[in-house]
């Protein structure tokens, strides 16, 4: 294998193994930035993967008063499931409990989308038939009276079924403190990239799993290979020196806003270059039998 | 190619039905075709030769010119295209329309707009009694679509609207927003007497507080509403700008009836 060298650590020549998602995208508003972001982060909490969060969620970017309906700043999140039917569901309780409940909000769609999900359309019920509807340009809103005021909610937003999730970056280097600083740096970079989240906390997930277990009814268990204090025991990808490693798992409503935000990801964690102590960038795959999306870090890196 | 254009010769001698001049229905007729259509309403026969100079090709856009006060049902349930108006319109102007675009340079007479379904009208000036009401035959007024009025409307605008936004920039008349069952309707300027009777649902605008208000509309006193913001930016966008803040006065009503609609009066 002819991996590649930038600055003196090594690309791995492989590729990040990715899957078929459903997506969605919404935009919150508030009366200031702070409380856009509360209900957003709200709205996002506990969906770092779809094992057991039932959908894996983030910030997508900040909106200036300028990009948003109703001239308020907003903020863009993005959803992710594996089907439909759960990507309702889980919009319709995450927007309920966490945007509807949060002081002066607004919700939008954010996305076109090939089919629609109900928004407001199912949120409305809550008015207890004091809702009203308001088509404004040819979109449905609805206004729900709460306790300071009104919830303004469009009816529907967009789902596409070309959302991608799973690629990644795996990050290895000679100390846990070079390693994050340098993830810290990529999750950065990835922030900038439109239509893509990093649902981990910070962006980083530091248990990567691989699938199966010895044990019964245990579905994914820890990535042995990777693990810095089981080399001598299992067949480890890791060399010696190697203290710490750290993945970078992204979402993203296409497959090339993914191959973007690895792009960028990438570059980020190499500008310290070797002598940060970052050894080694590589990807997690399977083998390339599960997942239909491959994304090479050989044509990343370009 | 320019714009298909029918240039009235004449104060037309009867009142003239001129829905069959609308692009949809026009498309694909040649030039002595649409001068054999027929537009006259009593005995007299009158065909569009007989009353308009007919000129241009693009039937996508009908512009009439110098037409009057007798012409009417112009644009009446048209689907698609643009229609521009130099001049006044008669009764029905785009009444029943779907799609497309019905823009007037003068004033309208009764029922313009009627129970429009969607597209956009803009009538200049004034428009007669009963705009974005009901057409004759049917049960509920104006059900999608933008009817805006730059001058005054008459009364029982927009009576039993369904959907839709109806924008008046001059004085409203009596019954304005009568029994109406959903929509919006913004009023820049003043009102008549016992506006929004029988209101079930649908929200009335006003950026003037109106000389009288029903008695059966109860106040919730001045509130903050996003919708404005929304609807303000909407209305900037589509260039129809009305400031209208954030702020307003609701009032419940028509309480004798269902009492789900709104009057919004600006802060």
């Amino acid at each position: 294998m002819a991996d590649l060298k930038i600055k003196g650590i090594t690309v791995v020549e492989t590729f990040a193994e990715a899957f078929p998602m459903v997506g969605t995208r919404v935009v919150i508003t508030a009366p200031t930035l702070k409380w856009a972001l509360i209900a957003a982060q709200t709205m996002t909490g506990f969906a770092t993967s779809v094992i057991a969060c039932g959908a894996e969620a983030g910030i997508d970017r900040i909106l200036s008063p300028k990009e948003t309906m109703d001239g308020r700043p907003g903020v863009a999140v993005l959803l992710f499931t594996m089907d439909a039917g759960k990507l309702q569901t889980q919009l319709r309780n995450r927007v309920g409990q966490c945007v509807l409940t949060s002081p002066g909000s607004a919700c939008f769609a954010g996305l076109e989308g090939e089919k629609k999900l109900k928004l407001g359309a199912s949120l409305r019920f809550f008015g207890d038939g004091w809702q009203m509807s308001k088509v404004v340009g040819g979109r449905r809103f609805w206004r729900i009276p709460v306790m300071d005021g009104e919830f303004l909610c469009e009816a529907t937003t967009g789902l596409t079924k070309k959302a991608v999730g799973g690629g990644n970056l795996l990050v290895l280097g000679k100390s846990h403190k070079a390693v994050l600083a340098a993830c810290e740096r990529a999750v950065e970079a990835i922030s900038e990239i439109e239509g893509v989240i990093t649902p981990f906390p910070g962006g980083i997930v530091r248990s990567g799993s691989k699938v199966g277990s010895k044990y019964k009814g245990q579905i994914a268990s820890t990535n042995d290979a990777y693990c810095p204090t089981l080399k001598a025991a299992v067949k480890t990808e890791l060399p010696l020196s190697v203290e710490a490693v750290m993945e970078i798992v992204i979402d993203g409503l296409t497959k090339e806003s993914v191959a973007k935000a690895m792009h960028a990801g990438l570059h980020a964690v190499a500008k310290g270059g070797a002598k940060e102590g970052i050894t080694h960038i590589t990807a997690g795959n399977y083998g390339g039998n599960l997942g239909p999306h491959h994304f090479h870090l050989k044509e990343i890196v370009a | 190619m320019s714009a298909l254009t029918f240039q009235l010769k004449n104060a037309p001698e009867e009142r003239l039905d001129l829905s069959p001049l609308t692009p949809d229905r026009l498309s694909g007729l040649k030039a002595k075709d649409i001068e054999a259509l027929s537009i006259g309403t009593t005995r007299v026969p009158a065909t569009v030769g007989d009353v308009f100079k007919v000129k241009g090709k693009d039937a996508s856009k009908v512009v009439f010119v110098g037409t009057d006060a007798r012409c009417d049902k112009i644009g009446a349930g048209m689907a698609e295209g643009a229609i521009v108006v130099d001049g006044n319109a008669g009764a029905y102007l785009g009444a029943g329309m779907k799609k497309g675009r019905i823009e007037v340079k003068g004033s309208a007479g009764v029922l313009a707009g009627a129970s429009m379904a969607g597209g956009v009208l803009d009538i200049s000036r004034h428009a007669g009694e009963r705009a974005g009401g009901i057409n004759v035959g049917e049960t509920l007024g104006m059900r999608g679509g933008v009817l805006t009025i730059g001058g005054n409307a008459g009364p029982l605008l927009g009576e039993r609207m369904r959907r839709g936004l109806l924008i008046v920039s001059g004085d409203a008349g009596d019954y304005a927003g009568a029994r109406m069952v959903a929509g919006t309707i913004l009023f820049k300027r003043g009102v008549g007497a016992n506006a929004g009777f029988g209101l079930r649902r649908g929200s009335l605008i006003f950026a003037k507080e109106p000389k009288t208000i029903l008695p059966t509309f109860g106040d919730c006193g001045v509130l903050e509403f996003d919708y404005f913001r929304l609807l303000e930016r909407w209305l900037r966008a589509n260039s129809k700008p009305v400031k209208l803040g954030a702020r307003a006065r609701r009032l419940m009503g028509d309480m004798s009836v269902l009492g789900k609609g709104e009057m919004l009066i600006l802060a």
